[in-house]
């Protein structure tokens, strides 16, 4: 029996929960084909200039751009709404997840106005919102927080609600105080729903705060891309564009990869 | 709740003549559709320290729940349950349970999951790894110590799921189907290691299983449950000493018995049918 222990594949080890990195050729391929069609179209004269810019003017845009410091300035602005922005409503959402889960009088209280609430979209708050708040920071903040809350405070809810009754009875019979309870059995079960909760919440989050900067804002990425479209720079438009939907991306990269980090106890 | 010498010496003198157990006009009723519904009905029952008591019976008898009074999980019964004397209120260090899944926690490795069950004993912490590498040796798997559950086959993980259920040294430890998930052969295997542990440590066994082969390959007494509602039907001796060879004719013998005894006078309802050959899931 010991000598099987030498292939015992140990947690931790090479290859375990680290995927991404180096994106996969096969990724990359219908990225270079949409660049190249792209470049294509506009070269052939398909769309005029003034409509879509090639991808070289888009290239050529962003280079000035980060010459200039503007994007930068833009990419941060948005940046930092979205993390304390996010900060706030993932904090509040689990803590608003894990009062409904652990009282039930709470949860009858509360959830029916949560999930009314929950399906309205977020950008449908804006106007309100503006009105309230103007169009300062305050309320890119807040639009961020509201569209981190619900989805953090459901996964929260049901990572805690999931929890299965087995696992308390094992921490009844080795007599586990609730302080044990809480930070060794409680917390660890309920982390993988809460990270998954907190990719979700932080990719939406960002696509809102995109969003909402487009309709009202001084400063962000989305306000660049709405400066653009104002002044018929469609090369700015479209840098735009990329850059949010790269940042999208790293973000989804980046909270899986804390994902798996976290959660390598899980099966593959 | 007395402490034990956890010295390894001091194991069997330490534990001889304790954890016995009795049982007494024992009566639990569920109440299912609003309706209570008498599911043990007047269980006596008296475990000899040191003992290994078997249980069989159809499903849905009541075993299970009985395995969870004396654990102290349900303690909404009436009637008498007494360790070494003392009343059986809640549940306590002194009386451990193998479930019959595995129940280790995901997120810690073996060795964490062991570790866990001492967490509340009054074992010195620089004792605690000593003990934990000790136990995961008497259950044979060494070399596992970091692994995770989902790293463990079946068997390995019902083994450590024993290892963390004997790691307090409870007076009584309580097995529900402990090998019910497992092959046949991992089956045997994981008995005979069963009987070794039990030879070794003489804590007093009270073992739930569907197996009338393995009850009687293991028990010192069998006890056979009858349903609706849940009652002792016999209790079969088996005066073979341990360890124990498998093709006794004596086994043989007393397993016709009991299976006579348990499809026989079953009720008409044919719960007796599934008896031997479906391990019921415990419900999640
Ligand atoms: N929490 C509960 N609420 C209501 N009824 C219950 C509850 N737990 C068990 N029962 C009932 O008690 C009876 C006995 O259940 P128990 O789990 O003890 O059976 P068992 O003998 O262990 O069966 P099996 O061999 O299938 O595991 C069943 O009829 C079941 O419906
Ligand atoms: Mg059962």
């Amino acid at each position: 029996m010991a000598s099987r222990a030498a292939d015992f594949p140990v947690a931790g080890g090479a290859g375990a929960g680290f995927r991404f990195r180096l994106p996969p050729v096969g990724a990359v391929v219908p990225l270079v084909a949409l660049l190249m069609a792209w470049q294509i179209a506009c070269l052939t004269g398909l769309f005029p200039p003034q409509v879509l810019v090639p991808p070289s003017g888009v290239a050529r845009a962003l280079v000035d751009m980060t010459q200039s410091g503007e994007l930068q300035r833009h990419v941060g602005d948005s940046l930092f709404r979205l993390t304390v922005g996010f900060a706030i409503g993932a904090v509040a959402g689990m803590a608003f997840g894990a009062v409904i889960a652990l009282s039930r009088l709470a949860e009858a209280a509360l959830s029916p106005l949560f999930m009314t609430l929950w399906q309205v979209p977020v950008i449908a708050f804006v106007p309100m919102m503006v009105m309230f708040l103007g169009i300062d920071e305050p309320f890119k903040l807040a639009v961020v927080a509201i569209a981190a809350f619900f989805p953090m405070a459901l996964a929260t809810f049901d990572g805690i609600r999931g929890v299965p009754r087995n696992w308390f009875e094992v921490a009844k019979v080795y007599r586990l105080r609730l302080p044990q309870l809480i930070r060794r059995i409680l917390l660890p079960a309920t982390v993988p729903a809460v990270l998954t909760g907190l990719r979700v919440s932080l990719t939406r989050a960002w696509v809102v705060l995109v969003a909402a900067e487009l309709l009202a804002a001084d400063s962000g990425i989305g306000q660049m891309m709405e400066m653009g479209r104002q002044l018929f720079q469609i090369d700015v438009v479209l840098a735009g564009v990329m850059v949010s939907g790269l940042i999208g991306f790293l973000l989804d990269r980046g909270a899986r990869w804390v994902e798996s980090r976290a959660t390598r106890w899980r099966a593959a | 709740m007395t402490p034990y010498p956890h010295a390894r010496e001091d194991r069997l003198s330490a534990k001889t003549g304790r954890g016995e157990l009795i049982v007494s006009d024992l009566n639990k009723s569920f109440t299912i559709n609003g309706q209570p519904r008498r599911i043990l009905d007047n269980i006596n029952l008296t475990v000899r320290p040191g003992e290994f008591v078997s249980i069989v019976g159809a499903s849905g008898c009541g075993k299970s729940t009985l395995l969870r009074l004396i654990v102290g999980l349900d303690t909404e019964y009436s009637g008498e349950l007494r360790l070494d004397g003392e009343r059986i209120a809640t549940t306590s260090l002194d009386r451990g349970i193998v479930f019959q899944d595995h129940r280790l926690f995901p997120w810690m490795t073996l060795e964490q999951n062991i570790e866990l069950a001492l967490l509340n004993t009054d074992t010195p912490r620089a004792r605690r790894a000593q003990i934990v590498a000790d136990h995961i040796a008497l259950v044979n798997l060494k070399g596992f110590e970091k692994a995770y559950p989902h790293q463990l086959s079946g068997g390995m993980a019902q083994r450590a799921a024993i290892a963390r259920a004997l790691v307090t040294e409870p007076r009584l430890l309580l097995l529900d189907e402990p090998l019910g998930a497992l092959d046949a052969l991992t089956r045997v295997h994981v008995q005979s290691e069963l009987q070794r542990i039990w030879m070794a440590q003489r804590s007093t066994m009270v073992m739930v299983t569907h197996d009338v082969e393995e009850a009687l390959y293991l028990g010192d007494r069998v006890i056979v449950m009858s349903p609706n509602p849940g009652r002792i039907r016999r209790i079969v001796e088996v005066d073979l000493p341990h360890p124990r060879d498998r093709r006794s004719p004596l086994l043989h013998r007393l397993k016709d018995e009991i299976l006579a005894e348990l499809t026989s006078g079953a009720d008409a309802d044919g719960d007796a049918g599934n008896l031997v050959h479906l391990p019921s899931r415990e419900a999640r």
